[in-house]
């Protein structure tokens, strides 16, 4: 039945795109489970004479795939691509200019979506994609441990201090339980993790040793050297790192709505989620946002075609959240009721925190500049630097990048 | 008796030892039976608590492994195949005499390896699309990987021929052959042993090659195991257990096959076709 | 025209033509490629412009660049550290092992195989499993090593930056140990019986043997597996990303590894190539080790 309305839909609205010759574009992405991939199959197999062939890139390669490709001509038509690095095609004319398209589209209006991810596929007023979803990160907590440590459940730390007592009254050793757990890895995860803290403090990527960030740092390294979380939350990811939350070896956890489906089932205890603490009551919040854009490459010999399948992945972002646990990118998208009590319980507490969310960049030169970063949390961490020392010299190394 | 009591002592610390180096591996079957959880428990769990063995279903519908184990057996076999027909020429010339020119060979040879494939593979690639061979793309992997295997195989080889006696082909020689002859009738049968084991040490490495595969080979139906195993990394969620169960899937029949096969090959060895 | 047939049939020819296919064969598809690598570690190379072979010259601008990174010195003691460690070690246990299962006991052969499970797991699983075993919390190295009471506190193998470095040689001596053994073993099994009993005749004892017998009967083998465990030393890379990502703060960051970050990660191809061309320089070395060793060999 489904598919059944779903057809007639996709043989409505598209039809006017569909031409008079068959057309196989080609598309990249992380996983064929990921829902354009979905959506592409839905999409080729619509009575639209256009095909999709999707190839699965892990999400460590995608990046080097494709300018190998591009470099070659061999690229393809569309792809899925993490935020972080749309602005590096974006600005060098590898991604196709929507704009004349979606001013003329019925279905995308660029107004829906959330400022943060609009403007991680923006470049020079030009709009090079659409998301696909987004994420953020949010604080996980331990129900059943607060209660033990005679802290309210209901209660959970709203500010930074509040966070670091809370960590330091729930961590015990001999239980094998950190107060916190969350990633701050030499890795895109750990800018990703790490750079809320600098927005809340009033710092930002072009402006990583403001006033204040070094408070942030500070925090993080009392975290390690008082022994409330992990040591090796500086070589773990975000997943392997909420893994020990699940199991009951951590407290908290700061991760994503993607942690949501493995909490349900695996969880042996009662947890909640609550925004991330900000530095004093008041404070401006801040948080990550994560997740891909799809765009089309330049190149492309069928942009039409190409852009009708983004029109049809935007006509299904509703779905996105029940069936893939992703944060539709649309404000005017409400997320439906999954069924799973804790899952639903979480998702009101994303929506919000995903209103605060900020880009990392948008800047071509990304990678350089989260390099840069990491370097200063892992060398203040490791106390090789002093916190402002750390960010001083990042700050030094992101203006040249800048300039 | 004396023999006897020897034996048991040497088996039992073979046991040990072997205990002690197959961990890893045991780890890997252990994991893939987990919950995506208590792989990040403390104590750590030595036994899956309820074994998720329904992993092994999932990864079988989702992953479409017969056709993954397909391509990396054809990759691993054109890989051996390549490399074998091309490298022990070379050995056999490498091992036959002994001067500037073959110290050159050899130096030139070794040196050509030094740089990881995740550090060649942008010029090969670029090089394999100008001329075409990205369209064959299996094929391409192979010629690939073989240039990567190749100098390991030489060197081991070189080191097999080494140490035939050179007056056996002389005699073959002597008895009306010619060189080419004498190669085929003589001196590659006596060194079948090592060139086996060298041919069945690229094979392995063919077969969990990454690097290359994933990059050359552009269509996921003709992709190898190593890189269906990947598909669950994604991004923010990576399920190890079935990533586990993958490897584990492709990596037992492979490993049987071997541990048979080695035990022929080095008893082979330990007779010696040469006393 | 029939001479040149003989002489590929029977003479110096067939000798040139078997040689020169493995050559030409290399020399195509890995001496391009890095002749490609030292073009671009002069250039200024961007990270759209990959697929052409002439970019903006800089003359030694990206060698100056590594040079002062504050991580080259501390890249240059890891590789360096990271390379001999791991092929002493490699080699000297893998050594061991060959002796132990050369000795004459049922079901040797068949252990010996089962210690090349190592050689067939994936570098991805390897790695993964290493950063699990190796994990401060819940990893079973730290385990039993507080079980035995060996260690008071856990070590944070992968974090500590005094033993990230030790935690990926760990691993990697585990990774290239069966391939020293298997090799070795082929080299022991290559000794003729007869010279040790002889020698045993003599009176020499087992070290005697040894020294005198089993090592200098060894020497191309020797020397052939030193030379290929540095340069596959050299070349280990899925350990890196999946330990420690040579973190923390750079702490087990190596050549290759490096190398790799500045290419993938900050898309900077022009310094990575310089990397390249450092270590091409480094295993020239190892090469010209290596074939000055052959010179001593003997011919059966």
């Amino acid at each position: 039945m489904k598919k059944l309305t779903l057809a007639a839909f996709g043989a409505s609205l598209f039809a006017s795109t569909a031409l008079a010759d068959d057309v196989t574009l080609t598309m990249w992405t992380e996983s064929s489970n990921a829902p354009e991939a979905v959506f592409a199959t839905e999409f080729s197999e619509m009575d639209n004479g256009i095909t999709i062939d999707v190839r699965e890139v892990r999400f460590d390669d995608l990046v080097a795939e494709t300018l190998r490709a591009f470099a070659t001509q061999s690229n393809p038509d569309i792809i899925a691509i993490d935020n972080p690095d749309h602005a590096a095609f974006a600005s060098r004319g590898a991604f196709l200019d929507l704009t004349p398209y979606v001013e003329q589209s019925d279905q995308i209006d660029m107004d829906n979506y959330f400022d943060g991810p609009r403007s991680s596929l923006t470049w020079d007023d030009g709009v090079f994609g659409i998301p696909r979803a987004s994420n953020t990160i949010a604080l996980y907590y331990n129900k059943d441990m607060f209660r033990a440590a005679g802290l309210n459940p209901d209660s959970p730390p709203a500010t930074w201090d509040e966070l670091y007592e809370a960590a330091k009254a729930l961590t015990d050793p001999d239980n094998d339980v950190y107060g916190i757990a969350f990633s701050a890895k030499a890795s895109e995860e750990g800018t990703f993790q790490f750079l809320p803290w600098a927005q809340m403090a009033g710092g930002s990527f072009d402006n990583i040793n403001a006033d204040g960030v070094s408070e942030a740092l500070d925090l993080w390294k009392a975290f390690f050297d008082e022994g409330l979380t992990s040591p090796d939350t500086l070589t773990r990811g975000q997943w392997d790192s909420t893994g020990t939350f699940n199991g009951g070896n951590a407290a908290m956890a700061i991760s994503g709505p993607w942690e949501l489906g493995r909490m349900a089932s695996d969880a042996q205890f009662d947890w909640g989620v609550t925004l991330l603490p900000v530095p004093e009551q008041g404070a401006p919040r801040a948080s990550a946002l994560g997740d891909f854009n799809l765009a089309v490459f330049a190149n492309t010999e069928n942009p039409d075609a190409a852009f009708s399948f983004l029109e049809y992945a935007d006509s299904q972002a509703e779905r996105v959240w029940p069936e893939f646990t992703r944060m539709p990118s649309r404000k005017d998208i409400e997320l439906a009721p999954t069924g799973n009590e804790k899952i639903d319980a979480a998702a009101p507490v994303f929506v919000e925190q995903l209103q605060y969310a900020r880009n990392r960049g948008p800047h071509p030169e990304w990678p350089r500049i989260s390099k840069a970063i990491q370097d200063a949390f892992q060398s203040a961490l490791t106390g090789q630097k002093g916190a402002q020392e750390a960010l001083d010299d990042a700050q030094g190394q992101i203006d040249r990048i800048l300039n | 008796m004396n023999d006897r009591a020897r034996n048991i002592a040497l088996f039992a610390v073979a046991l040990v030892l072997a205990g002690i180096y197959l961990f890893p591996l045991y780890w890997m079957y252990v994991t893939s039976l987990k919950t995506n959880s208590s792989i990040f428990a403390v104590p750590p769990e030595f036994l899956p608590g309820t074994p998720q063995w329904q992993t092994y279903a999932l990864i079988w519908d989702e992953a479409n492994i017969p056709r993954y184990i397909f391509n990396s057996l054809f990759i691993a076999t054109g890989v051996t195949l390549v490399t074998a027909v091309v490298g022990s020429g070379a050995a056999y010339v490498l091992a036959r005499y002994r001067n500037l020119w073959i110290d050159v060979a050899l130096f030139v040879i070794l040196m050509l390896q030094v740089l990881p494939p995740s550090l060649m593979v942008t010029p090969i690639f670029v090089a394999f699309s100008s001329v075409g061979l990205l369209d064959y793309p299996r094929i391409a992997t192979i010629l690939a990987i073989s240039a990567k295997t190749m100098p390991f195989f030489v060197i081991l080889c070189r080191a097999a021929f080494m140490t035939i006696p050179r007056e056996l082909e002389e005699a073959a020689l002597v008895d009306g052959n010619s060189r080419a002859g004498a190669l085929f009738m003589v001196v590659l049968p006596l060194a079948r042993n090592g060139i086996l084991v060298a041919a069945i040490l690229i094979f392995m490495q063919g077969f969990g090659e990454y690097v290359y595969s994933t990059s050359l080979i552009a269509d996921n139906r003709l992709q190898p195991a190593s890189i269906g195993m990947t598909n669950f990394l994604q991004p923010n969620v990576v399920t190890w257990n079935a990533i586990m169960a993958f490897a584990a899937t492709y990596v037992t029949p492979i490993l049987a096959l071997f541990v048979l096969l080695q035990r022929n090959i080095v008893s082979g060895l330990t007779s010696g076709a040469l006393k | 025209m029939n001479r040149l047939m003989t002489s590929l049939r029977d003479g110096i020819g067939f000798d040139t033509l078997l040689i020169f296919a493995a050559l030409a064969y290399l020399m195509a598809f890995a001496g391009l490629p890095l002749i490609y690598n030292i073009i671009i570690s002069f250039q200024q190379v961007d990270m759209f412009s990959l697929g052409s072979l002439f970019h903006q010259a800089v003359g030694f601008e990206n060698y100056a660049a590594v040079f002062h990174d504050p991580l080259a010195w501390r890249v240059l003691v890891n590789t360096v550290v990271f390379t001999l460690a791991s092929v002493f070690f490699q080699f000297t246990i893998g050594f061991a092992f060959a002796l132990f299962f050369n000795q004459k006991f049922p079901g040797a052969t068949w252990f010996r195989g089962l210690f090349l499970a190592g050689w067939v797991m994936p570098g991805l699983v390897v790695g993964v499993l290493w950063n699990w075993l190796l994990s401060g919390d819940f990893g079973v190295i730290n385990y039993v090593l507080l079980s035995l009471g060996l260690i008071s506190e856990p070590i944070f193998w992968r974090s500590d930056v005094d033993y990230s470095l030790i935690a990926v040689i760990l691993a990697n001596i585990w990774y290239g140990m069966p391939f020293n053994m298997i090799l070795l073993a082929v080299g022991l099994a290559a000794i003729p019986d007869d010279l040790y009993e002889a020698a045993e005749l003599d009176g020499a004892n087992a070290v005697q043997r040894f020294f005198t017998i089993t090592l200098p009967m060894m020497r191309a083998t020797i020397g052939a597996v030193l030379a290929l465990g540095i340069i596959f030393t050299l070349q280990q890379f899925d350990l890196f990303a999946a330990i420690t990502s040579g973190g923390p703060a750079g702490s087990s960051t190596v050549a290759q590894y490096w190398s790799w970050q500045l290419s993938f990660r900050e898309f900077d191809f022009g310094r990575g190539a310089v990397i390249s061309v450092i270590m091409i320089i480094v295993v020239l070395g190892v090469s010209a080790i290596y074939v000055r060793s052959t010179r001593a060999e003997t011919r059966l």
